[in-house]
């Protein structure tokens, strides 16, 4: 990993790929939030949790 | 941050719709599974009050006429227009009784006579 420029088989650099997966991460972050909003919402209105 | 070198292996046009594909079908198998195991959906979906099927498939004791070879169970709501037919053999039908109009009662009362 001494070559920061290094060109992977996928023809990414390392820094690309952190890029990359730093957007995945996020995303993931979002649909998390979206879907314990959504927990929250039928847990209060239906008879899910009783 | 150190599964990132993870894209210097797996090709990004390959590995993320995979990632997100995964994602849907689990997020779509809980939901079949909500709805397979449920009544309240359905409930919800066909304009009823959630958990009204859950209540009326419970029958109590007190509002419970017999029939040959059938048990009703008269739901105890408000309306009161609503009832589970219980067979002998385990079989059950949810019935909703028309509201029972002048006409209608006058000519049932002529057939009684």
């Amino acid at each position: 990993m001494s070559d920061p420029e290094k060109v992977f088989p996928t023809g990414l650099t390392l820094s690309e790929a952190e890029e990359l997966h730093s957007q995945l991460i996020d995303g993931t972050r979002v649909f998390g939030a979206i879907s314990l909003l959504a927990h929250v919402l039928v847990a209060l209105t239906t008879p899910w949790l009783g | 941050m150190n599964n990132a070198r993870m894209w210097l292996v797996v090709n990004p046009t390959v590995g993320i719709p995979v990632f997100l594909g995964a994602v849907a079908v689990g997020s779509f198998s809980v939901h079949v599974g909500i709805v397979t195991n449920t009544t309240w959906v359905e409930d919800f979906l066909s304009g009823r009050e959630m958990g009204s099927t859950a209540a009326l498939s419970v029958p109590s004791e007190t509002a419970v006429a017999s029939v040959d070879g059938a048990k009703i169970v008269f739901d105890e709501g408000e309306a009161g227009d609503r009832a589970v037919v219980i067979l002998d053999d385990g079989r059950t039908a949810q019935v909703v009784f028309d509201e029972p109009d002048e006409v209608k009662t006058a000519s049932l009362s002529g057939a009684l006579d």
